[in-house]
C-alpha cells in the first residue's frame, strides 16, 4: 500500500499554488455593453412569492411548501451564503414582468416537453436583476407526496433545479442517458443541475450532488471557502487548437464525488473551483449525446467531434489556490 | 495572481441556458413537429405579447426546404423573451438566434397563434461547414434509438460523428413516412 501511494505521488501533477483562485462552472451570464456580466444575486434575503393557483393534486399552499424546502436545500449548503425569504401568495402569474420573482404553476402550451423554466428580467444598462420568475408547466401532472407518486413529477425536484438556475447556475452535463426506438430516459445523474428530467415517480432531485454544491458555493463563497477549497485550472487541445465546448471531469477516488466544468473559450480554457484539496483524475468528454443548446444558448456551435480521454496524471487541487494551467490532448473521432 | 483573473474573466465569455426538459428521442421530436424547416434567419425583433406582460422575439426564417409540412416561403415564429427598451427578458433554454444563421428548425403550433420552436432548445440544429470539406453538418447528430433495448450513450463514441445536412434530411424524410 505504501509503495503505491509512492506511485501516485510521483504520478501526479504538482501543483502551483496560486493566490486567487479561478471560477468553474457552467454559469448564467449575459453581456452588457460589452461586459459579460454573471447573473448574480448581490443582495440577501432574495424575496419570492408563490402563485396562489394549484393544480390537480397540488394545491397553493403545499406549493409554496415544497418550495420553501427547495430553497432551504440551497440556503443549508454549509459552504455558500444565501438566504430566501417567502414573501407571500400572488395573483400575478409567473413570468409577468412586475419586478416580483414568483414561482407557481402555468399552462404554457408553446412550452411543450418543458417541465420547468426560470425567467430573469433584467436593467439592460446595470446588469442588475429585478426579478426571477420560476414556472412548473401545468400539462404535465404534479405531485408533493414525501416520497414521490408514480406517473406524476416532484414539484420538489423540479423547483431544487430550477431555484439552482434562480441562483445563476448553469446546466451540469454530469448524466446520463438511453435510448431505443422513439424513446429516451435519464439513467444516471451526478447533479440536479442535469438539464433532464428522470422519469416521472422519482424524487432523486431533491438532493444536491458535490457539483451542485461546489457551483452554488463558488457563487456565494462562505468568508473561508476559497482557503479550505482548490481549483484546477487547464486547456483542452486538439491539434494545437482549443476545442470549445469539452466537458471535464474531475473525479475525486478518495470521495468519489464528481464535479465538473466546461472549456469555454477559443483557447479551450476550463476552470474548476470548489474542489476537495487533493488528488482528482480528469477525463474530457464531448457533450455529443444529447442537445447542446441545453448548455450553450448561441452560435459558434460547440466542438463535439473528439473521442473522450482521460489525463494522463493525477492532478492535486491544492487547498486555498488552483493548479497551474496545463493542456489536456484530445484526438479527433 | 494577474494570469488567475485573466482566466476567470475569460472562462465566462460564453453564452449559456437552462431550464429542465423530459427527455425526448428524435422520431419523437419529428413526429411532435408541425413543421421542419430548414433555411436561413432573416430577422429578429422583440415586442409586448398580446397581453402585454412579457416580451417576445419573432424570429423569420427564409425556408430553403422543409422536411416536413409547408409554412411557406418564410415563417416566422416566436420564442420567449428579448429586449424592449431598458429590460431584458430572459428566459432560460429559449434558443438565441443570429441573423444569416443557417438552421434547422423544428416548429409546432396550437391554433391561429404564430408557430413556436418545438421544445425550445431540442428543436433546433444548427448547420455548421465542416473545416476540410466544407461540406453542411449537423453536430452533434440527433439521438436516435436503434433497437427496442435501452442503449447507453456513450459519449466521444467515434461511431456517432457528425452527420451532413443530406443524411440528416434523409432520416428526418423516413421518420415522416413512417419508416425508420
Amino acid at each position: 500500500m505504501k509503495q503505491r501511494t509512492v506511485m501516485l505521488a510521483c504520478s501526479v501533477l504538482f501543483a502551483c499554488v496560486l493566490s486567487q483562485p479561478i471560477e468553474g462552472y457552467l454559469k448564467l451570464t449575459e453581456q452588457i455593453a460589452n461586459r459579460t456580466v454573471p447573473l448574480h444575486w448581490s443582495q440577501g434575503p432574495v424575496r419570492y412569492f408563490v402563485f396562489d393557483r394549484g393544480v390537480p393534486g397540488v394545491t397553493p399552499s403545499q406549493l409554496q411548501a415544497a418550495v420553501q424546502r427547495s430553497f432551504g436545500v440551497w440556503q443549508e449548503v454549509p459552504t455558500a451564503s444565501i438566504a430566501f425569504q417567502f414573501a407571500g401568495f400572488t395573483s400575478s402569474a409567473p413570468g409577468t414582468e412586475d419586478g416580483a420573482s414568483t414561482l407557481g404553476f402555468l399552462d404554457r402550451p408553446d412550452l411543450q416537453g418543458v417541465l420547468g423554466a426560470t425567467g430573469f428580467l433584467i436593467d439592460e444598462v446595470t446588469g442588475e436583476i429585478l426579478e426571477s420568475d420560476v414556472f412548473f408547466n401545468s400539462r404535465f401532472s404534479w405531485s408533493v407526496a414525501a416520497a414521490g407518486e408514480a406517473g406524476t413529477f416532484d414539484v420538489e425536484s423540479v423547483a431544487v433545479h430550477e431555484i439552482g438556475h434562480l441562483l445563476g447556475l448553469g446546466h451540469s452535463g454530469l448524466g446520463e442517458v438511453e435510448v431505443r426506438t422513439a424513446a429516451s430516459r435519464v439513467v444516471a445523474a451526478e447533479a440536479v443541475m442535469f438539464p433532464i428530467a428522470f422519469s416521472p415517480g422519482t424524487i432523486d432531485g431533491r438532493r444536491l450532488k458535490a457539483d451542485d454544491i461546489a457551483g452554488v458555493s463558488d457563487l456565494y463563497p462562505d468568508a473561508d471557502l476559497r482557503g479550505r477549497t482548490g481549483s484546477i485550472q487547464g486547456r483542452v487541445r486538439q491539434s494545437g487548437r482549443g476545442v470549445l465546448g469539452a466537458h471535464v471531469v474531475a473525479f475525486n477516488p478518495r470521495t468519489g464525488s464528481l464535479i465538473a466544468g466546461f472549456a469555454l473559450n477559443a483557447q479551450g480554457e476550463f476552470g474548476i473551483a470548489g474542489l476537495e484539496p487533493g488528488l482528482h483524475i480528469l477525463r474530457v468528454e464531448p457533450i455529443d449525446d444529447g442537445n447542446v443548446n441545453s448548455f450553450f444558448d448561441q452560435p459558434p456551435v460547440v466542438d463535439v467531434n473528439f473521442k473522450a480521454a482521460y489525463f494522463g496524471n493525477f492532478v492535486i487541487a491544492p487547498r486555498g489556490g488552483s493548479t497551474s494551467s496545463f493542456d489536456i490532448q484530445v484526438q479527433p473521432k | 495572481m494577474t494570469a488567475a483573473i485573466c482566466v476567470c474573466a475569460l472562462l465566462t465569455a460564453e453564452h449559456v441556458c437552462a431550464t429542465i426538459v423530459t427527455p425526448a428521442e428524435f422520431s419523437e421530436l419529428v413526429s411532435a413537429a408541425r413543421a421542419i424547416a430548414h433555411g436561413r434567419i432573416v430577422s429578429i425583433r422583440a415586442q409586448s405579447s398580446d397581453d402585454r406582460v412579457r416580451v417576445e422575439t419573432l424570429v423569420t426564417m427564409r425556408v430553403a426546404t422543409y422536411l416536413k409540412g409547408n409554412l411557406g416561403p418564410k415563417v416566422t415564429f416566436v420564442v420567449p423573451g428579448g429586449t424592449l427598451g431598458r429590460y431584458r427578458s430572459i428566459i432560460l433554454g429559449a434558443p438565441h438566434f443570429v441573423e444569416g444563421e443557417e438552421v434547422v428548425v423544428f416548429l409546432s403550433a396550437r391554433g391561429p397563434s404564430l408557430p413556436y420552436v418545438l421544445r425550445l432548445g431540442q428543436g433546433i440544429f444548427r448547420v455548421v461547414r465542416d473545416s476540410s470539406s466544407e461540406d453542411r453538418m449537423i453536430a452533434p447528430p440527433p439521438l436516435v434509438g436503434q433497437s427496442q433495448e435501452w442503449q447507453t450513450v456513450v459519449r466521444g463514441d467515434p461511431a456517432r460523428g457528425p452527420m451532413s445536412l443530406t443524411d440528416f434530411a434523409a432520416r428526418v424524410r423516413v421518420l415522416v413516412e413512417g419508416g425508420r
